[in-house]
């Protein structure tokens, strides 16, 4: 890895042809210049809900405008019953992309899936970590929604093991009043730490 | 109302089929472009908060004006692109300003129409990374954003090496295959 990108070889090898080389390096070149696509905040996460005439979950005074446009556009067109589809009882069905998390140490790495919201306003969530160090008896990690990196209302807590820990929790919050997520740790007799890992 | 038969449907036969009324085509074309208009409306305003909004106007924009896109006259992406960039330059210019002065010396940033191609090229490389597979998408993300080795992305995924060099090269080849249809 440099400071352009990784190493084009390194990616590919050396056993492809000039012109397949030449056009894999046109897109490995691509990538670099674009950099990583923004991570979507939560209240981005789905598109948004409609039911009825009515448009569901804009309860941020200034997106009011948007969405009183979405819903007259969508309400003219007759358009149905919501997008509400995924989570129905039993297992985790994932909705969209994996929403990378980064911590100091490159070691350091998450990914949360989400899955639909319910109709009580429940959205799961699946919550894939690596390289988090196990904590003493007591101790335990905990996922919180973030504006701006501030942490906000809890979406579970979690113990890891070495390796590669998987849970599901839930948020069962509105989303669109946040635009992330920060992993805490909790150490039995000390406050709790400052983000470890965030989107 | 018509159903999007496969996710393969091109941006083109998603922007009819959502003027015609299709709620699954206009989803489609959220989760494909969603993370594009995200990123050309962050780049442009610069604030997190009126980017999600223009994201917003952007959709309620595209489902207005779907019935107007005409495929003859070319691909949905570069109809998309516009419909996000005049979403989002309507969005930059409603922002309440009090008058900057005149900078005295040219500055040292891109112009527009380097703005304007970097813009661009981020569009179609976001947009076709959406078209990956996931596990595709996975290891480009982890090589090129989250600076592990090749090794460490195998170690990370729980998967053989060669598994990952081997989805890697083929993502970049899918990649080089979409980029290379969208040309114009």
């Amino acid at each position: 890895m440099n400071g352009g990108g990784p190493e084009f070889r390194e990616l590919v090898g050396d056993d492809l042809g000039p012109e397949e080389d030449a056009r894999l390096r046109q897109v490995h070149e691509l990538l670099v210049a674009a950099g990583p696509p923004p991570e979507l905040p939560p209240a981005l996460a789905r598109p948004p809900e409609e039911r009825g005439a009515k448009v569901i979950g804009f309860p941020v005074r200034r997106r009011l405008g948007a969405a009183v446009v979405l819903a007259a556009a969508i309400a003219a067109a007759a358009f149905g019953g919501g997008y509400a589809v995924g989570h129905r009882g039993g297992g985790f069905r994932a909705e969209g992309a994996p929403i990378p998390m980064h911590g100091s140490s490159p070691a350091q790495l998450a990914s949360i899936r989400l899955s639909s919201r319910d109709d009580a306003g429940n959205w799961p969530l699946l919550l894939r970590v690596k390289g988090l160090p196990d904590l003493p008896k007591g101790g335990y990690y905990e996922l919180l929604l973030s504006r701006n990196g501030k942490p906000g209302p809890s979406c579970g807590t979690f113990r890891v093991h070495h390796g590669v820990t998987q849970v599901v929790l839930n948020a069962p919050y509105k989303l669109r009043a946040w635009d992330g997520w920060v992993i805490v740790e909790h150490l039995p007799g000390r406050p709790e730490s400052g983000p470890i890992l965030s989107t | 109302m018509e159903r999007v038969s496969a996710v393969e449907a091109s941006d083109g036969e998603l922007i009819e089929r959502t003027g015609g009324g299709d709620r699954a085509a206009f989803e489609l074309l959220y989760r494909r472009y969603a993370r594009s208009v995200f990123g050309l409306a962050l780049r442009r305003l610069g604030d997190r908060s009126r980017a999600e909004d223009a994201v917003q106007e952007t959709f309620a924009s595209i489902w207005r004006s779907a019935k107007s896109y005409r495929p003859e006259r070319g691909p949905g992406a570069p109809w998309l692109y516009a419909v996000a960039r005049n979403a989002i330059v309507d969005r930059a210019r409603a922002r309440a300003e009090t008058p900057t002065e005149m900078p005295e010396e040219a500055s040292g940033e891109a112009g527009p129409p380097e703005r304007a191609e970097a813009g661009w090229v981020q569009w179609r490389v976001h947009r076709a990374l959406e078209e990956l597979p996931e596990r595709e998408r996975e290891v480009i993300a982890l090589a090129y954003w989250s600076g592990l080795s090749q090794s460490e992305v195998a170690e990370f995924l729980g998967i053989p090496l060669g598994t990952v060099k081997t989805r890697t090269r083929a993502a970049l080849a899918r990649l080089a295959e979409i980029l290379e249809g969208e040309e114009l």
